[in-house]
């Protein structure tokens, strides 16, 4: 690989990192949070395969990442399982609202 | 050149994800983005994490938030956000021009070539890695059930209709004074 | 051998806590019988370190990393200190299937009163600083817990977090001399410390020295932080015997006398550590004559004779201040019970609302009398002589101005002991009331301690040798218990002493006449009363801790965006940390 492509892999690691932090910061819906959420662990992927290429050992990096999914589908999943509750209980997914542990 | 080009989609499908006014078109373009991410994956050398991610991202999880979405329904969220946009905005772009003041000019290394396929990494050098995911996916699947079982009890907390009924009580409490104010 | 007893004397009454909390509220008996067998089997297990002396650590367990040596050291300071907990512990528990008969919780009361038995027995056998600051915590915690036993009175829960918050500041003393240790030997063991304490600069060891004696007074509760003891009476009565005063307070000074070869020679120190000893033995007893409540002037007298011990490490009397520590414990431990045999009775603790006691509680009143002959001193009490041998040592080597001082306090301890016993047991008896004297569970404890008063001074001399023999850093010039006796009696000071006592119980014999100069000192007493002023600065601390929680409160706004941003501020400083080091 080049220098050029895993540069701009990098670039794009980053570029997503600052996508996922930007929405949890402004995101004010639950289930987009997640999503968010799901973004940042894209742009956590994307950079183990870059070292992994760099490093010329692909196969320890893609068997860390796999770990990764499963563990992060595993979070989505009792997520969004969360937020369909809240939504029956609080009756709103608004963040805003969801203030109960306030103080 | 093509990785450069499909950094650039996945910027734009992240994006885009997060720009939608309604949830399923996010989930979506997160699929979409999950797509572009499995070819470069491909790209990159991780084969067979391409097809993980393929499928998981782009299928388990696209499912899993449709169906959620679709019992959570879709409400338009008219509060104000906490932060303001353009600290947002700062403090990210602030973390990441020095993070990528730290990593960008990355080296490419004359290392020896792996001699161990994936089989051999994933079943026996990285075993405890393999327990630990078991161990995950059994106590995803238990907390699922526990969340989502159904109420023994009436809830002591409203739910939805209730709260429906409650904001349709403070409406019709609200109308005579608009009715009074016609009068005069 | 010594290794087995130190561990079970520390790991049966811990286990005991973990049966006994297991064991419920739902059957009583089986409760109060349980924690009784307990702690009968850990008092006599101590007794059994008295075969076993040794300056080398008996137990010795790295704990990895930086935590150092977790040691237990069996020397004649500690093992006298553990037997006194463990013994007293075995007793107020006796006391307490009495006492406790009809309140609930009873698992939480006995495992945290075993608990602490344990933590205490580590405290005083601990050889590593960092593992002594552990114990300490411990007994901390459950000091607290207990005073806040009825924690639906507002009055005892104040009590209690007004007594954690005190020593806990403290303890923070504590911990910066570990740290001090730590940083400067690499490693956390006294013995350590002590041998090579000359070598540290003068300003670190002053820190560490002065560290140590804020420590002290506040887990003592010597000036200023005196004013928590008082407030700890809202515990139950053998919890009072027990923690504030046989053992938990004993703790302060028992550091400042294990340290003391180590900071001797710190400019300063000796003279400020007599100063805090004379200030909290004259001020507790003047608040002492002044109070109206039994467990109050008890609590008192407990803060003036602990300054009794302080005042002797001061001017280097540190055997003498041990051995009052010991016949302190006894003596104050039996004065808490029997005070807990009459409010038991009685049910209130207002000495104006007792009188004339004696005729229906006569075994009380006898035992009762006997501890305060221990507290004022007289012979041949177990209080005469280590209150002789304290200032002997003081006129030995202190300020004359201190000794006279010391002198006219003990003789304001007989004055308010006759007081006390005079209020509670003599005078015109209430008929209306109901009073029956103590059951056989709290009288066994009582006639125990009774006879130890009266005889444990004549442990004094096997004390002293085992102290030459286990302590190597102390310098102990000793003889055996007559002679020690005779040194004591023979001593021109302990006359003087023996006088102003003797003034003392005659000044309430004779009190009608000094009414008069009672009315001058009328403003005096209402202040003394208040707590001499201490209170308000206390309250005023309460409430600047309360005010900067609340500031920080704010904080929580339970958005989940705000604690999002958080994380990316950590983000953010973690990075600009690693840019600035390249």
């Amino acid at each position: 690989m080049n220098h050029l492509t895993l540069n701009a892999a990098l670039i794009g690691v980053l570029g997503l990192l600052a996508v996922g932090f930007y929405a949890l910061l402004t995101g004010r819906n639950l289930i987009k949070l997640i999503i968010a959420l799901q973004i940042l662990v894209k742009a956590a992927l994307l950079g183990l395969v870059v070292a992994g290429n760099v490093n010329n050992q692909i196969n320890i990096s893609q068997s860390m990442a796999i770990t990764v999914i499963v563990v992060d589908t595993v979070v989505a999943v009792i997520g969004l399982a969360l937020a369909v509750q809240i939504r029956r209980q609080q009756g709103t997914l608004d963040v805003r609202q969801l203030s109960n542990l306030k103080g | 050149m093509m990785i450069i080009l499909l950094a650039a989609g996945l910027l734009v499908c992240a994006f885009q994800s997060i720009r939608a006014k309604r949830l399923l078109p996010s989930a979506i373009w997160l699929a979409g983005a999950s797509a572009v991410l499995s070819i470069t994956f491909y790209l990159l050398g991780a084969t067979q994490l391409a097809v993980f991610e393929l499928s998981i991202g782009a299928g388990l999880v696209t499912v899993l938030f449709v169906f959620a979405i679709s019992i959570a329904g879709e409400d338009a969220i008219t509060s104000r956000a906490v932060i303001p946009k353009p600290l947002a905005w700062g403090l990210v772009l602030l973390s990441l021009v020095l993070m990528g003041w730290f990593i960008i000019p990355i080296e490419t290394r004359q290392l020896a070539v792996e001699e161990t396929g994936l089989t051999t990494v994933f079943w026996h050098q990285r075993a405890l890695d393999l327990l630990v995911q078991i161990v995950q996916i059994f106590s995803g699947v238990l907390g699922l059930l526990g969340l989502l079982a159904e109420a023994k009890a009436p809830l002591s907390y409203p739910v939805a209709e209730e709260v429906a009924e409650r904001g349709k009580r403070e409406i019709d409490a609200m109308a005579p004074s608009i009715l009074q104010e016609e009068e005069a | 051998m010594a290794t087995t007893i130190i561990i079970l004397s520390i790991a049966l009454p811990w286990f005991g806590a973990l049966c006994v909390w297991l064991a419920g509220d739902k059957k009583p008996q089986r409760t109060h019988y349980l924690a009784m067998i307990f702690s009968i089997i850990t008092g006599c297990i101590s007794l059994l370190l008295l075969l076993n002396f040794d300056a080398h650590e008996a137990v010795d367990v790295f704990m990895g990393g930086v935590f150092g040596r977790f040691t237990l050291i069996p020397d004649g300071m500690g093992v006298f200190l553990a037997i006194v907990a463990a013994v007293i512990g075995c007793l107020a528990v006796i006391f307490s299937i009495d006492y406790m008969h009809e309140e609930e919780q009873l698992a939480r009361y006995y495992s945290l009163v075993l608990l602490f038995i344990g933590a205490m027995i580590g405290l005083v056998l601990s050889g590593s600083l960092l593992f002594m600051f552990v114990f300490w915590e411990i007994t901390a915690f459950c000091s607290y817990a207990l005073i806040s036993f009825h924690n639906d009175d507002p009055k005892a829960v104040a009590g209690g977090i007004k007594a954690l918050i005190m020593t806990q500041l403290g303890g923070l003393g504590l911990l910066a001399g570990a740290i001090l240790c730590y940083v400067n030997f690499s490693s956390y063991q006294i013995s350590v410390f002590l041998a090579e304490a000359s070598s540290l600069p003068q300003t670190v060891l002053s820190v560490a020295a002065f560290g140590f004696l804020l420590a002290a007074a506040a887990k003592s509760a010597q000036v200023p932080f005196q004013t928590w003891l008082p407030d700890a009476m809202e515990a139950p009565t053998p919890i009072s015997a027990l923690i504030h005063a046989a053992t938990m307070v004993n703790a302060g000074v028992y550091l400042l006398a294990r340290f003391y070869p180590a900071f001797k020679d710190v400019t300063g120190w000796s003279f400020a550590v007599m100063l805090v000893g004379f200030l909290s033995a004259f001020l507790a007893a003047v608040m002492a004559l002044a109070s109206q409540d039994l467990k109050r002037v008890l609590a008192y007298s407990t803060i003036s004779q602990l300054g009794y011990m302080v005042y002797a490490i001061g001017v280097g009397g540190v055997f003498a201040s041990q051995f009052h520590l010991m016949s302190h414990s006894v003596f104050k431990a039996l004065l808490f019970l029997g005070a807990g045999a009459v409010i038991h009775t009685v049910g209130t603790r207002d000495m104006r609302q007792m009188g004339g006691l004696g005729v229906k509680m006569p075994l009380t009143r006898t035992v009762y009398i006997i501890g305060a002959w221990g507290l004022a001193g007289l012979p041949v009490a177990n209080g005469f002589f280590s209150k002789e041998a304290i200032m002997e040592a003081g006129h030995a080597n202190g300020p004359v101005w201190a000794f006279i001082g010391m002198a006219v306090v003990a003789g304001l301890t007989a004055l308010y002991s006759t007081r006390m016993i005079a209020m509670v047991f003599y005078g015109k008896p209430d008929v209306e009331k109901d009073i029956h004297d103590a059951g056989f569970a709290m009288r066994a404890p009582l006639v125990l301690l009774a006879v130890g008063t009266i005889t444990t001074w004549l442990l004094a001399g096997p004390f002293a040798s085992s102290l030459k023999a286990s302590m190597p850093f102390h310098e102990f010039h000793l003889a055996g218990t007559f002679e020690l006796a005779a040194e004591v009696i023979l001593a021109p000071p302990t006359w003087i002493v023996l006088g102003v006592i003797g003034l003392g119980i005659l000044l309430w014999l004779a009190r009608r006449w000094f009414y008069g100069l009672a009315r001058i000192f009328q403003p005096v007493i209402r202040f003394a009363e208040q707590g001499l002023g201490f209170e308000h600065l206390n309250r005023g601390l309460i409430k600047l801790t309360n005010s900067t929680a609340k500031l920080f409160q704010k904080s929580q706004t339970g958005q989940l965006n705000w604690n999002l941003a958080g994380l990316v501020i950590g983000l953010l400083a973690v990075i600009l940390y690693l840019t600035w080091r390249t």
